[in-house]
């Protein structure tokens, strides 16, 4: 399989084909870094027919707070002991930069522009209010759940609601979807989700396990026992859900925030401590599978849909950009043999976890959806081949912006406020927070990378130029709603 | 077929430099990559005003006036139907250095102001990919700006300067001679850049009114009729400079409407045939000494060994009307205005000798000359590059329909500056008229201040029809110049179609014979206005006004 790469591949390798020669100069330095440190010979088939699947995401998980991707303090041990049992994706990016466009993307494998889930809601007009929904929005595509169902899995979701209700379409294609209890966490998920397994002993199933856990709006029943707080901690804050909404909108409506080292201190001790307790709820989904036999009949597929910022730009939350705080995910994917794994340098994106799924359990597309997938398996990389491929993300989050970003193999990302037209591009090489904005000083760098995520986006249907982007008020959370008069 | 890690890294690389990753086929992959164009690859853009490209050998004109660039033509591509995206100069310029319509780009008056502009340029792209860049100019439109809140003529750099390592403009010669002169600061300039990788514009104003200010005598009157003593002369014009002149200059042309000569809103002389001659004799002598200018860089060229790596494009900024309907100057979007030459001579001769009867447009020439340097147009560009239908890759060519912007209408320009620049220059109304002309800038201010960008008509172009819509037609009919200095309403139709095949100079309207045709390039011109609408930039009006004037 793979002797020449599939058409879809050419979407993010292969631009270069309606661009210049020149636009590929950057590129031509990964190539020699790939780093796939892999324990299995190359030539392993990596096809798991009829084994059952579990796809988790750890809402808003930010991947520099996982220990196996390089976060120094331990809080994620059971993410960390998969990730070395299987295999670690230490660049993955994920397609857009909050929930709901994110999440749809594993299900469909395109990317939001595509599948339309850009907002809570379709149209906001008070008093004609449409939530967004993917059969109406993109009756075309077929979704993950829908393609196992139809080849014989039982297909069940558990969440925390919110934005991954089944409203939006996230329960096209599963047999059961729980979604009712909002900014729900794993505490609450993960038992549904074995109470579910009891009887799938002899069936194969696909499972989408979810959880709000380290998300802003979600504070753990039991309350915060703040153990990674310094106890010295004199500052207002309390963690409390109202305290994120606060600072999340004071960001956005004056641009940025204002706190002292001490607050952020807190405020990422409480970020950890939500983290840890994802994992430790986690762990318990793991022991329970374990029990009822299941463990080893399943590929794992752990991921967040994005990160948040923790005040890495000045601000709080996520959606409203898209630095690596938001869109640098945790991505790893455990096989059933306990003896392959390795960790994946390539940079990879969340657009290719759906061809990867389907892949790794032999499973294929459905005749009227041949075309569909934009990404491509990672199980080539898996076996110690050398993908390098462009990351495209985008977010339309409230209507507040409109932005789209394209991250390189090399370490380069070009950001693109199309309201604003507004550019960045960082070196993340070198400034790996990005900070310092290269328009100037790389012009001619910027200036390919702004051709190519246009052609990117023509590629896929959507000519950002012909396009109008004008902000407006689309809200996700009701109180944004507020005082909301019609223009 | 799986390939080492290293194997497969080279791979790539080759691949990218060759543009062609994935092709498929790996033989083509282990080609040795080809360096890009853009490593070494110079361009020089020749841009001259107000050139009819039927005044020129190429294009079949019988007079000699273009030796040297009939000879560039030979070694070139010549484009046949070539559209100016606009009839005034900085309008149809933007166009082509941004490939944007104007109204994209936001050059849609005399007026805008640096950063009112899309900033990708063709200089600001070149230099992106190391090109040092310079400019020659000898049209004032590109460098010289009045200030209306002063009343005098500063020079703070331009619109057109940006991204320019050196910009270089033309001073007004001895005795107050014409500032059209041929930018012949381009020669120095080559010769000492000669070994840098450089985009050179040599931008000339000479062929514009007053035609042949600048040329030197005899040149300036080897066409003249003989015994011809110029028809202004007899008549008892306002006292300005140009009065007194034997050069055909905008001061007496603005007078001329269908023939006739207006003084005290009355027709009081009829233009001859031997007018019309003397007209086009001073016309061709401007052409003929801008192609001598033409000659003297091309043999630089060569002789500094440049002609092999050198992309030569030579283009009509627009054209001009010569008297065929009455008229002078550049008013409206007649062809004889609208219609360029173009020709491109690419270093390696490719498509030498060949001719391109398919229309195309100003905004076209970027995307060509990035594509042929393998530099990518910007996603903003609106035009295309023509490279893939003249390599037969793509079957037709892009541009069945042309779209162009009369835009500002002269009257806007008038009202903006225009008439207060002339008249602090100088005696250019008679007494008699003096009274009128402060109720018709009045008028024209009223008129003008309610609209929020300048207003402009809109065509559609085939190399069969032409479809031209005034936008505004009542305002337009109580703003006309011609009906201002005629002192009588003309009748001005909302929709003229013209058989160009039939009727090339645009004499009769036909759209009432021809609702079907009508009705399908109406549409068209619509559907594209409505785009051009919403990719706008949006005029921002400025109180103090920093203008390109037109001395």
């Amino acid at each position: 399989m793979h002797s020449h790469p599939p058409t879809h591949l050419l979407h993010r390798l292969g631009l270069a084909l309606t661009l210049s020669a020149g636009l590929c100069l950057a590129s031509t330095a990964w190539a020699a870094n790939t780093n796939t440190e892999s324990s299995i010979k190359s030539n392993l088939p990596l096809k798991y027919k009829d084994y059952n699947v579990v796809l988790v995401s750890f809402d808003a998980m930010q991947a520099k707070h996982v220990h196996a991707l390089g976060y120094k303090k331990e809080i994620t041990p059971t993410i960390d002991a998969m990730a070395k049992d299987g295999f670690n994706f230490t660049q993955a990016i994920s397609v857009a930069s909050w929930t709901v466009p994110a999440s749809m993307s594993w299900f469909t494998g395109v990317y939001p522009s595509e599948h339309r889930l850009l907002n809570k809601f379709a149209v906001y007009n008070p008093p004609v209010e449409k939530i967004a929904n993917l059969k109406e929005l993109a009756p075309s595509i077929v979704t993950l759940a829908e393609i196992l169902k139809s080849n014989g899995y039982a297909t069940g979701g558990f969440t925390g609601d919110a934005g991954v209700n089944g409203v939006f379409g996230y329960k096209q294609g599963f047999d059961v979807y729980m979604d009712d209890v909002k900014f729900g966490d794993l505490e609450q998920s993960v038992p549904r989700a074995l109470t579910w397994l009891q009887d799938k002993k002899d069936k194969k199933f696909f499972l989408f396990l979810h959880g709000y856990d380290s998300h802003g709006q979600c504070i753990p029943q039991e309350g915060l026992d703040r153990r990674f707080v310094d106890p010295a901690y004199k500052g207002k804050y309390t963690g409390a859900k109202s305290e994120q909404e606060a600072l999340r909108e004071e960001g956005l409506a004056n641009g940025s925030i204002k706190l002292s080292d001490e607050d952020v201190a807190f405020w990422r001790a409480i970020y950890d401590e939500k983290i840890n307790r994802a994992d430790g709820r986690f762990k318990k989904f793991i022991d329970g599978m374990e029990k009822l036999g299941l463990k080893d009949k399943t590929l794992f597929v752990l991921t967040a849909d994005h990160g948040t910022e923790v005040y890495e730009h000045k601000r709080f939350d996520h959606g409203f950009s898209l630095y690596d705080e938001l869109i640098h995910i945790p991505l790893v994917i455990k096989l059933p043999e306990r003896n392959l794994s390795g960790t994946i340098t390539s940079q990879v994106s969340s657009i290719d976890v759906m061809p990867t799924i389907l892949d790794l359990l032999d499973v294929p597309m459905p005749d009227n959806a041949k075309n569909q997938l934009r990404g491509v398996s990672l199980a080539p990389a898996m076996r110690g081949e050398a993908i390098n491929q462009d990351a495209f993300s985008e977010t339309d989050y409230r209507l507040y912006t409109f932005k789209r970003s394209i991250r390189t193999p090399d370490g380069w990302k070009f950001i693109y406020t199309m309201e604003s037209k507004n550019k960045e591009l960082y070196n993340l090489t070198a400034d790996p927070n990005e900070t310092k904005n290269l328009i100037a000083e790389e012009s001619r760098r910027a200036y390919e990378l702004e051709q190519k995520l246009f052609a990117h986006f023509k590629s896929i249907g959507h000519d950002l130029t012909k396009e109008t982007w004008r902000t407006g008020l689309s809200p996700v959370y009701p109180s944004q709603a507020k005082g909301w008069k019609k223009k | 077929m799986r390939l080492t890690q290293s194997t497969k890294s080279v791979r790539i690389m080759a691949a990218c430099l060759l543009a062609t990753l994935w092709a498929g086929s790996h033989d083509a992959l282990a080609t040795v990559p080809e360096v890009p164009r853009y490593e070494n690859t110079n361009v020089i853009l020749i841009s001259l005003q107000c050139l009819r490209p039927d005044h020129l050998g190429t294009y079949g004109y019988a007079r000699k006036t273009s030796e040297n660039i009939d000879a560039l033509g030979k070694e070139s591509i010549v484009f046949d139907n070539a559209i100016s995206q606009a009839n005034l100069t900085p309008v149809a310029q933007m166009s082509v250095l941004t490939s944007q319509y104007p109204r994209v780009n936001g050059m849609v008056s005399f007026e805008v102001n640096p950063g009112q502009v899309s900033e990708n340029t063709l200089p600001s792209i070149l230099k992106y990919y190391g090109y040092t860049t310079a400019a020659t100019i000898s049209s004032p439109e590109f460098f010289m700006r009045y200030d209306t809140g002063t009343g005098t003529v500063v020079n703070p750099g331009d619109v057109f300067s940006k991204s320019f390592d050196y910009y270089g403009r033309t001073r007004r010669g001895l005795g107050g001679r014409s500032i059209r002169k041929v930018p012949a600061e381009a020669l120095q300039w080559l010769t000492e850049n000669k070994d840098k990788k450089f985009f050179l514009w040599i931008a000339s104003g000479l062929i514009h009114m007053p035609y042949a200010a600048a040329v030197p005598e005899p040149l300036r009157k080897m066409y003249d009729p003989a015994k011809y003593t110029p028809f202004w002369k007899h008549l008892p014009l306002p006292k300005s400079e140009s009065a007194g002149s034997d050069d055909p200059s905008y001061e007496v042309f603005s007078r001329v409407f269908r023939n006739n000569f207006y003084l005290g809103f009355a027709p009081v002389y009829h233009l001859s045939a031997d007018d019309i001659n003397y007209v086009n004799a001073r016309y061709d002598a401007g052409v003929y000494y801008t192609d001598r200018f033409v000659g003297e860089v091309m043999k630089l060229v060569d002789s500094l060994k440049l002609t092999q790596k050198t992309l030569v494009v030579l283009q009509s900024i627009h054209g001009e009307d010569l008297g065929e309907q009455g008229n002078f100057f550049h008013y409206d979007v007649t062809d004889t205005v609208i219609k360029n030459a173009l020709m491109m001579r690419f270093p390696e001769g490719e498509f030498a000798g060949k001719r391109m009867k398919e229309q195309v447009q100003g905004i076209d020439i970027m995307p060509t000359v990035l594509n042929y340097l393998d530099i990518p147009a910007p996603h903003e560009a609106q035009g295309k590059s023509l490279l893939p239908f003249l390599k037969g890759e793509e079957k037709t060519a892009p541009n069945e329909f042309a779209y162009i912007d009369r835009l500002p209408w002269w009257e806007y320009t008038l009202s903006q500056w225009y008439l207060d620049f002339k008249n602090a220059q100088g005696d250019y109304f008679i007494a008699s008229e003096k009274e009128k002309l402060t109720a018709y800038q009045k008028l024209l201010k009223e008129r003008f201040d309610k609209l929020d960008a300048p207003p402009g008509d809109i065509a559609i172009r085939t190399n069969e029809w032409k479809l031209v819509l005034r936008k505004n037609k009542e305002l337009l009919d109580e703003v006309s110049w011609w009906n201002f200095i005629s002192g009588k309403k003309h009748q001005i139709d909302t929709i003229e179609l013209y058989d160009l095949g039939k009727d090339p100079l645009e004499k009769v309207n036909v759209a009432t014979a021809h609702p079907d045709i009508v009705s399908k390039l109406q549409g068209k011109l619509i559907t594209w206005d409505t785009s051009v609408e919403q990719q706008k930039t949006i005029f921002k009006k400025e109180s103090k006004h920093l203008i390109i004037p037109y001395p």
